[in-house]
């Protein structure tokens, strides 16, 4: 694999520029900044009242308890119980979206003939791969300065275990997002446009798991193959109660598996 | 002289159809080279195969030295490719300047390189419109402005004119032969006449086979002169014939003729004699081409 950073670098950056200067990126920003809004001023701003009353704290609990997210409860800052709760699920499905065409509309067009004459297949991929990658952490950083912002505004001792907690999060919903961004790449090496790409991403979710359940009835034994699909850990994590090393490591592995695999095909891929 | 290219019994196979079969040259530094064939001949795959946008079923290729798509060659090689398009979504300059970039210029020195190739073009008022604003001659002259990029020691050109208006094409001819000393251009068309103008060399492609690999000029024994006359007088042949030195006349095509001449110092000036036999039967002509035309010497 042949890497060189500058040449990354300039992908990465023209990602980004591609977000805020075009007419596609500034509109799926401002459906983003609605979404969260709403999000944020309707749940995690008032939902965190209904986990503070008293009154409805017996209910909460029950609610909370029976998903399993008790654990959830005892963080000083509510805020972010209903932020992780929602965000954990909403940024991979707005990650699925959001980069559903990281080159294969290039690719159709011909647009990669040019950019192949002065960037390997490998910075492509990476670089596309690393663009949406920051891009992507960007929203989430803004979306969880936003939930420090509302938790501080109600209880400003609340600030500096905000920011602790919000960073924390802001990072596992990173990772639990990164191998979602690395499957759009990989469907990107198939498809010609981001719309097959997403219907594409929906049938292996949607199919992926019969397909394996059918599998391991015929043969009678289990063959692990569920952990292919990103968000394999999402019910695990979710709960926050028991953290462990293997529940980051394997989105990280699955993104490095998908990425080197999309690397692979592109490798070969007539343009 | 040193190599610039240099394919090896090269053969691209898309399933049970041969688009290239053994395909073996080499290029040297130089004059312009241009490929033709008919449609379907291979042309492009054969471009596609240096840029390296595909891979040869078998067979090797070498580009200054490198295997095609190798990050060696970026920025020593550019291309036009056919059908290629450019991003709809960013400006000319947004674009041009994100591939000056690449091939290692500063932000700075991107933006004078973009200015410069455009203008080169005759592109400057179109600089931030977007791909979707533009004509398609225009879009065409942005892609080939792409190509000029930085300093490129081998710029292949595919169709460059096909879809330009006269004047716009005239202008991409003049760019390349302006820079044909520096930069080694392979150009490919389906205009004849613009390659004989430009190339030295070329090579011929038909299914997929190529056919001849040779450089343009007077090579053999004997020297031809091609006349193009504006109306059909029967008896011009007899009367050509009958200049000494003329060994043979054939018709190439209606209202053209290919002389065959000796090549005895004799008749180094038979021009005179061939123009003063038009004007005393007061025949009028509207080319005089010294050689064979490309297309006679291909077909």
């Amino acid at each position: 694999m042949n890497i060189n950073l500058t040449r990354l670098s300039n992908i990465i950056i023209f990602e980004i520029v591609r977000l805020f200067k075009t007419k596609r990126g500034l509109l799926a920003l401002l459906a983003f900044a609605t979404i969260w809004f709403i999000i944020l001023y309707y749940f995690v701003g008032s939902a965190s009242a209904i986990v503070t009353s008293h009154s409805f704290e017996s209910m909460a609990q029950k609610l909370f308890g029976a998903l399993g997210l008790s654990a959830l409860l005892e963080w000083p800052v509510a805020e972010y119980a209903i932020y992780w709760l929602v965000a954990i699920y909403f940024y991979p499905s707005f990650a699925i979206l959001v980069c559903s065409d990281q080159f294969c509309s290039d690719k159709h067009r011909g647009t990669l003939r040019f950019i192949t004459l002065r960037a390997t297949r490998a910075e492509l991929v990476l670089g596309r791969y690393l663009g949406q990658l920051l891009i992507i952490a960007i929203l989430i950083l803004l979306t969880s300065i936003a939930t420090t912002i509302l938790a501080s505004v109600r209880d400003i001792t609340l600030l500096s275990e905000s920011i602790l907690l919000g960073s924390k999060l802001s990072l596992e919903i990173l990772i639990v997002v990164m191998p979602f961004i690395a499957l759009m790449s990989l469907l990107n090496t198939f498809v010609n446009s981001s719309r097959l790409a997403i219907v594409a991403a929906t049938l292996f979710f949607a199919l992926g798991p019969l397909i394996v359940a059918f599998i391991e009835y015929q043969f009678g034994q289990k063959f692990y193959l569920n952990l292919l699909f990103p968000g394999e850990q999402i019910s695990s994590v979710l709960s926050q109660s028991s953290v462990i090393a293997s529940q980051y490591l394997l989105p990280l592995i699955q993104t490095t598996v998908l990425l080197i695999t999309s690397h692979l095909i592109m490798k070969r891929t007539s343009l | 002289m040193s190599l610039i290219i240099d394919v090896q019994q090269v053969s691209k196979r898309y399933g049970d159809k041969t688009a290239l079969s053994n395909v073996e040259f080499s290029l040297e530094k130089g004059a312009p080279v241009a490929l033709i064939g008919p449609n379907g001949a291979g042309k492009t795959t054969l471009f596609s195969l240096l840029c390296g946008y595909i891979q040869p079923s078998s067979g090797s290729i070498s580009i200054l030295g490198h295997a095609p798509g190798n990050s060696a060659l970026f920025g020593r090689l550019s291309a036009l490719p056919q059908d290629a398009q450019l991003d709809p979504r960013f400006t000319i300059a947004t674009q041009l300047n994100f591939y000056a970039r690449l091939q290692g210029m500063s932000n700075k020195l991107a933006k004078d390189d973009t200015i410069r190739v455009l203008e080169m073009v005759g592109l400057l008022d179109a600089v931030n419109s977007l791909p979707s604003e533009l004509s398609h001659g225009m879009r065409k002259r942005a892609t080939i402005a792409q190509a000029l990029l930085g300093n490129p020691e081998i710029v292949m050109l595919d169709e460059a004119t096909a879809g330009l208006d006269p004047a716009n094409a005239r202008e991409i001819r003049t760019i390349v032969a302006e820079h044909a000393s520096e930069v080694n251009f392979i150009l490919s068309s389906h205009d004849l006449s613009e390659l004989e103008r430009l190339c030295d060399q070329v090579l011929y492609l038909e299914n997929g086979l190529l056919k001849q690999h040779q450089t343009l000029g007077n090579n053999d024994s004997a020297r031809f002169i091609t006349l193009r006359m504006k109306q059909n007088h029967p008896e011009i042949m007899p009367a050509i014939l009958q200049i000494a030195g003329v060994n043979q006349v054939d018709i190439t095509q209606d209202r053209e003729y290919l002389l065959t001449i000796s090549n005895e110092k004799a008749y180094i000036n038979i021009e005179v004699d061939l123009l003063t036999v038009l004007a005393k039967n007061n025949w009028s002509y509207t080319q005089l081409i010294n050689g064979k035309t490309l297309e006679n010497q291909l077909f």
